[in-house]
């Protein structure tokens, strides 16, 4: 894989995995009769593809749906849209049987190396099992295979005899490396195959996954929340959030120039060394919105930092996201009034005096980041409208005023994921557009 | 890396097209082990057909020894078996095991009662009614029975009953049944528990729940049901056979397997070794077997040794309160017919109740050892109590 092979973009590498639109909702139901109340969107219309001998990188939060993308791909959880082909056919499509061939080709590795496997199978028996389950014989020809295996993954023939649990994490991380391979498979799933290792013994599992994949020319799709483990193996990374792919490319595009600002984001919470970054967090605020409820238009338009100012005003970009992250509580979850009162000192069904208006507005600046006031005077005097509204208790009225006067089309529009820009697909309406803003 | 000899094999030596893809696989041991049935049944259908005389020499094999037979088979092939192949961990729980030195008493006392029921009916003839020594001490004793003074002889060396049948003969005879009794009835709902257990919970992991729920609550059902009182009713309406008796209790005392392996395996079948077997291409049988049913082995032999006590109690229970197969020689039965002369022949009711509540008492000690051997989460300080 890796940087040695430049074999990336436009040329004719086969496609091995291509999916297609792949999305993944678990309904919420309630009741005896399991009605439908909700859907949560893990994943929401995904497409990428693997070509032989490649590494793609899926990045993203935890709760953004990578995992679910893995789980889907090799039809462990069944799609609710989309399709997957792997060779040109459609996985989702198949039947036991060819399914079962499928599952040959396409092998997963996982996460947590302490429950990957059966505490009472001996590591040789765990190589040696998916040999097993396709029909190989007999019981001594798999335990060699696996013996040779295990030898080549870096581990003793010795070890074949060992039980999980006398292994560290990197030696079982190596030894589910053998049991991937040992069917000789052409694509790799790895769900954040390092994540719970420490950072040496990281890197020698990523060299030998990188050997590996560069004998066997496999492909790999690497799913990670670690930007830098990233960088160090992927060809190519697409960026997920909340289900959506919102950026794909090169892994040194995306790194060198990221068009998405939630990409940008990401890149920021990279732990560097410079002194001078030194402490910038990635700029991000508040929580990932749940699945079940994503917000309308771009999905990231509710802690986007760049989101895009409305027309006719002309705000400082951080002011803006203040504001926005008070549209944001207003629409979403609303404003706790009785709470902002309490705060202040005012009893229940007392009026409200103006020193208290004022101590209230006060603390909903300073809750969303909104400097005490706006440069752009015809901006303050509307969100002093709407502030003056929420403390008399009409958040209604204050939502209506804020969202008519504030409006963004990063809220009313979802953007696609086009070649705008850079010729590089990106999800972001700054994309294709005069960069505006420029922070980055 | 690959540094190849030609003669050792490799994974990339596997010809995958000649390779065919069954989705329904058997393994060589569970093949073996479903020819050993099918032969037991072919067995069985001929001499209960054909076959007019003993079977096998002079052993005329009964309904209940052919269960005692399929259930012996069962025993190799997931006890012995698995053991004979991994002597590390057969060494690992021999260790912890014998930490216990009662229970290792224990063991081998129902070793001995497993040999010699197994083996002691085949040498030595059933009891007879002999009305010439009845009463008779155990040897070295002499006691006045109905105004005539007995002295014990070796020929009787632990007496006789009011029947004249010796005491030594009854209880080796009495090993057998209990040994039956408490294997038959405990494989029996091992097998139902555990195939209950692990496919409710499979069936919730994979998004099935409505199979779970329908089976625990037919569980709850059949816990709720009071299984002595048709236990009464169905010997009273068909006779007492023995065997029927075991397959009532085997039949009727599996829900708490059930709910232990349900437990077990739920935990288990969100491991990641599952959904890797699965992304390899193993099937719901294979995975309930090979990984979740192994994996809750610990609480399934742990609840099957403490069952096995219980299913003998239960046996000797219904012989004393006259509910019993009269053909076969159960140590309740002998208990039962000894209680009433207790005053003037003491050894005829308390000998067997001696090695009744000996092997009992060792089965206890071995499944609390067990536990403790298997499960350390639950071992107590210092272990091995009742």
């Amino acid at each position: 894989m890796s940087k040695q092979i430049v074999n990336t973009e436009s040329n004719a590498a086969e496609s091995l995995m291509r999916v297609d639109g792949l999305k993944k909702h678990y309904p919420i139901t309630e009741g005896v009769l399991r009605t439908e109340v909700g859907r949560v969107r893990a994943v929401d219309g995904v497409s990428f593809e693997v070509r032989a001998g490649e590494t793609l990188g899926i990045v993203g939060e935890s709760g953004c749906g990578k995992s679910t993308v893995a789980e889907s791909v090799l039809r462990l959880t069944d799609p609710t849209a989309g399709s997957v082909y792997f060779d040109g056919e459609d996985v989702t499509a198949y039947d036991d049987t060819a399914l079962k061939r499928f599952r040959r080709e396409a092998q997963m590795i996982f996460q947590n190396p302490d429950s990957s496997f059966d505490p009472r199978m001996t590591t040789g028996e765990s190589v040696a099992e998916p040999l097993k389950i396709h029909g190989v014989g007999p019981r001594s020809r798999r335990l060699e295979i696996a013996r040779d295996l295990l030898e080549r993954v870096g581990m003793s023939g010795e070890d074949a005899a060992r039980y999980p649990h006398e292994l560290s994490g990197g030696q079982k991380q190596r030894v589910a490396l053998a049991r991937a391979l040992v069917v000789n498979p052409r694509l790799i799933v790895a769900d954040e195959p390092v994540s719970a290792l420490d950072v040496s013994v990281q890197a020698e599992v990523l060299t030998l996954l990188n050997d590996i994949q560069a004998e066997f020319n496999l492909g790999v799709l690497f799913i990670s929340h670690d930007m830098g483990v990233v960088r160090e193996v992927c060809d190519r990374v697409a960026v997920m959030y909340l289900g959506e792919i919102v950026e794909m490319g090169r892994t040194e595009d995306v790194f060198n120039d990221p068009e998405h600002p939630y990409t940008r984001a990401l890149l920021r919470s990279i732990p560097t060394v410079g002194v001078e970054s030194r402490g910038t967090d990635a700029g991000l605020r508040g929580e990932v919105p749940p699945p079940s409820d994503p917000p309308t238009g771009c999905n990231f338009h509710t802690r986007c930092p760049e989101v895009i100012q409305p027309d006719g005003y002309d705000f400082e970009q951080a002011h803006w996201r203040g504001v926005m992250n008070l549209r944001v509580a207003v629409e979403r979850h609303g404003v706790d009034v009785a709470g902002l009162r309490a705060f202040v000192g005012v009893e229940d069904d007392a009026s409200v005096s103006p020193a208290d208006a004022d101590a209230m507005k006060a603390e909903l600046r300073r809750e969303h980041d909104i400097p005490e006031t706006l440069t752009d005077p015809s901006a303050e005097a509307t969100l002093e409208a709407a502030l003056d509204d929420i403390v008399r208790g009409d958040v209604e009225d204050g939502r209506a005023v804020l969202a008519e006067e504030f409006e963004t089309v990063c809220e009313g529009e979802s953007p696609p994921l086009d070649e705008d820009g850079t010729g590089r697909p990106t999800a972001c309406h700054r994309d294709g557009a005069a960069a505006p803003g420029g922070d980055d | 890396m690959a540094a190849e000899d030609a003669d050792t094999a490799t994974f990339e030596d596997i010809d995958w097209d000649a390779q065919g893809i069954s989705t329904l696989g058997v393994s060589r041991a569970g093949l073996a082990e479903l020819l050993s049935y099918l032969g037991l049944i072919a067995a069985f259908v001929y001499d209960y057909t054909w076959n007019t005389g003993p079977l096998v020499f002079r052993w005329d094999v009964l309904s209940v020894e052919w269960l005692f037979i399929g259930t012996l088979i069962a025993i190799v092939f997931h006890a012995v078996i698995p053991l004979s192949q991994k002597p590390r961990l057969r060494a690992f729980y021999w260790q912890r095991f014998k930490k216990n030195q009662v229970a290792v008493v224990a063991l081998g006392w129902l070793a001995v009662m497993f040999v010699v029921g197994v083996l002691g009916p085949l040498l030595i003839d059933p009891p007879t009614t002999q009305f010439t020594n009845q009463s008779v001490p155990p040897v070295g004793m002499s006691t006045t029975v109905g105004g005539v003074v007995k002295t014990g002889t070796w020929q009787y060396p632990l007496g006789t009953s009011a029947k004249g049948q010796g005491i030594l003969t009854l209880v080796v005879y009495g090993m057998r049944v209990s040994m039956e009794v408490g294997l038959i009835a405990t494989i029996f709902s091992v097998i139902i528990g555990s195939a209950v257990g692990a496919v409710a919970a499979f069936a919730t992991s994979v998004g099935r729940g409505r199979i779970d729920e329908l089976l625990m609550r037919y569980v709850d059902v059949q816990s709720v049901f009071p299984d002595f009182m048709l236990l009464l009713l169905l010997t009273y309406l068909f006779g007492s056979e023995l065997w029927m008796i075991i397959l009532l209790f085997g039949f009727f005392s599996w829900e708490g397997i059930a709910r232990t392996v349900r437990g077990e395996a739920l935990q288990r079948a969100s491991e990641e070794y599952i959904t890797a077997a699965e992304a390899s291409g193993a099937n719901m049988l294979y995975i309930v077997r090979q990984h979740l049913i192994p994996n809750s082995a610990n609480s399934i032999i742990i609840s099957a040794t403490v069952g096995i006590p219980g299913f003998i109690l239960g046996e000797a229970s219904l012989a004393f309160l006259g509910f019993s197969d009269p053909t076969t020689y159960s140590w309740g039965r002998t208990i039962a017919t000894g209680q009433v002369n207790l005053a003037s022949a003491w050894w005829i009711a308390t000998i067997p109740g001696v090695f009744l509540f000996l092997t009992v008492l060792s089965f206890y000690y071995v499944g609390e050892s067990l536990r403790d051997a298997m499960d350390p989460r639950q071992e107590v300080d210092g272990g091995g109590g009742l």
